[in-house]
């Protein structure tokens, strides 16, 4: 039995929080699946599930939405780890972090917007390489001009957990390991790019997830050339209106993060568990 | 054979060990050696000019308080820094450029530095598979590594399973996997209590005897030093101030700086008023130095164990009881002379406190330090004793 | 080994170069007397002048950062005292419970945020506009917050309450004389990360914004698509300088501190810790 006073003080904290829980976390949770599972006229069904299922267009999204996602993942992991290893070398490397960090202060719509303009037909870009006389090519409206633009919103996101948790690595065991016999490189393979995994894990989560909404940069770069289920919802529930099967692909999408999230927690709980 | 004949072989193995041909360490390259070696950091002069030759197979300790520069030897000999001007050797050829990796040598840190990610097995292995050797090698070696350390059980556990004194061990076992010539050891023991201490003292000795290769074990701690070494570099200010076995150092310390930090000392100001007479405190004592000028200001040391209380008759001086207290084997006693000077005598016998008693010491127990004297005056100082007492026995 | 540093340092300088390539052409372009940006027309300030005169923009620029003020002020409230509630749970799983549910809408992807909360209001009969958008952006917040405390609170010494109840404080005066004052440097980052998010939020303020009401982000979305006038740059240009005034001044008030303290210079930043 609690003390009087610790209750008073837990009913005081929970008012606020509790009502922030069930109104704007449970209740959409619950909203989106019993859309999903009517009817416009609020009949149950599982013809959404079905059409879902069913259909090629909708597989193809999840995969394709996935796919770039994954993409747009691994194209920042493989630009921001060299990256942020540099930076912890550097000797003011909180203030090189900073310059790192600015970028994400400027609104992500504004970044994009300039990318149109760099990669427009009569954009910089093209009058760049038209110097050398290749012929303006059209930059926008491609996969590769979503990724690249995708990439670079998402770089900081995935330099900031790894540079952490590079930066907390001791000093010490590079030296050791140079010691022992190792060069630069080995050093890196064998211990400063495993003790860095969680920095690497959290960056992936960082970017890997963010990526599967950017439904603004599929339309103003990608030119609905690149149809994710971001794309998707939002097509649904603003364009065509139709809520029961947009709110079917959240569900999927949703479902599948929680499978992942489980995947991933559980790996980590038992290395965990090793360690102590 | 005969008593006669076996008596005779032994003078004989005596005199030739004795003669200047036999002497192959003299001869022989040193495994190590600094020739003019100096570091700097922008204008901050880290390591002056470092001359010293190490030779293989002993157990070398540099001893001195933080920031006097033993580390940084370390360090240097390990490759981890680059000296700002002067030459590292290795077995005689210059090692200035060589990285660390491909030096063979290997640290024992102060913080062990083992790799969290990997557990007891993998952390000794490390070396040996960068060196790509066979599995089963690695095994042997492994195996025979945490044999040495007795840690044979712990192979599999995660390193942060282990205790403090097991990580330390794990650390040895890790140097040693890669067979180095040199293990350097930084404050190793640092970081372990005191029982503990006491025991990885008498184990890292055996461990070099058993191994034969060359230590340099870095410390703070002259107790320690002391203890394990077979010769000691005593640091202060980026300079050697003394060298010398562990009796050299402990006997006749060079200067204030050497007596102060090895042992207790009681320091005084004295004048050498002619060979082997000195005044302090007042008085005049016989002594067993000499050579140098006639009424040379000097510093007198007088160890606290080599004092001993007795009747004010018997005393050499007397003093004055200001504290007092129990060791075990010993009282530690502060007393004041009629001068205020302070000193500190380890004593067998107890005695009152404001109790005036006599102080007593032997002629030999009067060290006598020059102001200023470097260390090859020094030594040839005291050779010229040695030839002074030769000669009072011919 | 001087040649490895160098191709690193190479590498380094040609990343910052590209991070700051579009903005610099942003910026560059908000001088242009042109009105595209594309070629370059001599050197104006004319869209700096369209931009003050432009009562639309700067309404939505003041709705923007209103927005973003309100929505971290209650979301760092209301997550402070959910960081505290979670953390006097005593029973595990309870406190597995809460940490998840507190995490959802972390790991959710925005667009689905932004689709679940437009039923929600929708169902409740709420008209969308600034109500709706600043309560979406006080829900999006409010876990970021409670992640930023937590770690705090755990770092608290148990003792500090412990004697501040034995010296008689009661539950108020712990909390605003010995609890708050220690957590205080989480509050503080995670009302600064839940005013970034909020100024940076596009998608969940798409499908929740009405006809009436737009922040920054919406309005430079619709009107990019139909193309931009160099007025947004010009805004931007600004808004990246303010940005940039905040940084510095940031790191010089830390990396005194830091000094003053005579700690290493290691600067938290506040984003930092959230990732």
């Amino acid at each position: 039995m609690m003390p009087k006073s610790k209750r008073q003080r837990q009913f005081f904290y929970i008012i606020p929080y509790g009502i922030w829980l069930v109104l704007f976390v449970i209740a959409p949770l619950v909203l989106l699946v019993f859309q999903s599972l009517t009817t416009p006229t609020g009949h149950f069904t599982l013809h959404n599930y079905a059409i879902y299922f069913a259909s090629g267009t909708y597989l193809r999204m999840t995969f394709n939405s996935v796919w770039y996602a994954f993409l747009i993942t691994v194209v920042t992991l493989i630009v921001s780890y060299p990256m942020a290893y540099l930076l912890n070398q550097l000797k003011q490397k909180q203030f090189w972090l900073l310059l790192i960090i600015l970028p994400t202060w400027i609104n992500l719509l504004l970044k994009t917007y300039a990318f149109i303009g760099l990669l427009s037909k009569s954009g910089t870009v093209n009058n760049f390489i038209g110097l050398w006389g290749v012929v303006p090519q059209q930059l926008l409206f491609s996969d590769w001009s979503f990724l690249l633009v995708a990439a670079y919103i998402e770089i900081p996101f995935m330099i900031l957990p790894i540079f952490n948790s590079l930066a907390e690595i001791n000093p010490r065991l590079e030296q050791a390991s140079r010691d022992l016999g190792a060069n630069r490189w080995q050093t890196l393979r064998r211990v400063i790019v495993p003790l860095s995994m969680p920095g690497v894990k959290a960056g992936i989560q960082a970017v890997f997830i963010p990526s599967l909404s950017l439904f603004m940069i599929t339309r103003l770069i990608g030119g609905n050339r690149v149809i994710t289920l971001g794309t998707a919802i939002e097509e649904h529930f603003l364009v065509t209106q139709n809520w029961q099967l947009g709110s079917t692909i959240g569900v999927v999408l949703i479902v599948a993060m929680v499978i992942t999230m489980i995947l991933t927690r559980d790996r980590a709980r038992r290395s965990a568990r090793k360690g102590r | 054979m005969s008593r006669v004949k076996w008596h005779a072989f032994l003078v004989t193995i005596y005199l030739l060990t004795k003669s200047e041909g036999w002497e192959l360490t003299n001869t022989s390259t040193p495994i190590i050696e600094f020739k003019n070696v100096g570091l700097s950091y922008d204008d901050n002069e880290v390591l002056k000019n470092i001359d010293l030759s190490l030779e293989a197979g002993k157990f070398y300790t540099l001893l001195g308080p933080s920031g006097s520069g033993k580390t940084t030897i370390l360090n240097l000999i390990s490759g981890q820094l680059t000296a700002t001007h002067g030459d590292i050797l290795f077995e005689g050829n210059i090692i200035n450029d060589v990285p660390v990796e491909k030096r063979n040598m290997n640290t024992v840190f102060q913080d062990y530095g083992l790799f969290p990610n990997m557990n007891v097995f993998d952390n000794v292995a490390f070396g040996p598979t960068i060196k790509r050797m066979s599995k089963t090698d690695i095994n042997a070696k492994v195996t025979e590594m945490l044999d040495l350390v007795k840690l044979s059980d712990y192979a599999d556990r995660e390193i942060n399973e282990l205790s403090g004194g097991q990580r330390q061990r794990v650390a040895i076992a890790r140097a040693l996997a890669n067979d180095p010539e040199v293990l350097l050891l930084d404050e190793p023991l640092s970081a372990l209590d005191y029982k503990l201490r006491k025991d990885m003292q008498y184990e890292l000795r055996e461990i070099q005897q058993r191994l034969g290769i060359t230590f340099v074990f870095v410390t703070h701690d002259q107790e320690e030093a002391l203890a394990m070494s077979d010769w000691i570099f005593v640091m202060n200010d980026g300079v050697i101030q003394q060298n010398g076995s562990p009796e050299d150092i402990y006997d006749e310390p060079i200067n204030h700086f050497v007596a102060d930090f090895i042992g207790e000392s009681n320091i005084l100001d004295g004048i050498m008023k002619t060979d082997y007479l000195v005044h302090f405190t007042g008085k005049d004592f016989e002594n067993v130095d000499a050579g140098m000028r006639p009424n040379e200001r000097v510093e007198v040391v007088l160890r606290p164990e080599d004092l001993d209380l007795t009747t004010i008759e018997n005393g050499k001086l007397v003093v004055t009881i200001d504290d007092q207290s129990f060791r075990g084997d010993y009282y530690e006693i502060t007393a004041l002379d009629d001068d205020g000077n302070e000193w500190q005598v380890q004593a067998t016998n107890k005695a009152e406190i404001g109790e005036r008693v006599g102080l007593t010491f032997d002629p030999e127990d009067i060290h006598i330090m020059r102001f200023n004297e470097s260390e090859d005056d020094f030594d040839a100082r005291l050779e010229s004793y040695e030839d002074d007492a030769d000669d009072a026995k011919e | 080994m001087m040649k490895k540093i160098k191709w690193g340092n190479l590498y380094l300088w040609l990343m910052f170069v590209v991070l700051y390539l579009p903005i610099i052409f942003l910026i560059t372009y908000s001088f242009n007397a042109g009105k595209v940006m594309q070629g370059w027309s001599g050197f104006s300030l004319k869209h700096y002048g369209e931009l003050f005169a432009d009562t639309r923009i700067l309404e939505i620029v003041v709705n923007t950062f209103l927005v973003a003020l309100l929505s971290s002020l209650l979301s760092s409230v209301i997550g402070t005292a959910g960081a505290l509630y979670i953390y006097n749970i005593k029973h595990a799983l309870t406190k597995n419970v809460f940490l998840s549910l507190n995490n959802i809408l972390l790991v959710s992807p925005d667009v689905i945020i932004g689709a679940a909360f437009l039923i929600l209001f929708t169902v409740m009969g709420f008209s969308l506009g600034f109500t709706s958008v600043l309560l979406s952006h006080i829900a999006f917040s409010i876990p970021i917050v409670v992640l930023m405390v937590l770690p705090r609170l755990q770092e608290m010494n148990r003792s500090l309450v412990a004697s501040a109840k034995d010296l008689g404080a009661n539950n108020w005066q712990m909390l605003t004389r010995v609890i708050l004052p220690v957590i205080s440097p989480g509050i503080f980052a995670g009302f600064f990360m839940a005013f970034t998010y909020s100024l940076d939020d596009f998608a969940v303020t798409f499908f929740v914004t009405g006809n009436g009401f737009s922040t920054l982000s919406v309005e430079i979305y619709s009107r990019a698509r139909q193309g931009v006038s160099l007025e947004i740059n010009a805004l931007s240009a600004m808004m990246f300088m303010v940005s940039l005034a905040l940084v510095l001044i940031y790191y010089v008030i830390s990396t005194r501190a830091a000094k003053s303290k005579k700690q290493g210079t290691r600067l938290v930043l506040p984003a930092s810790e959230g990732l």
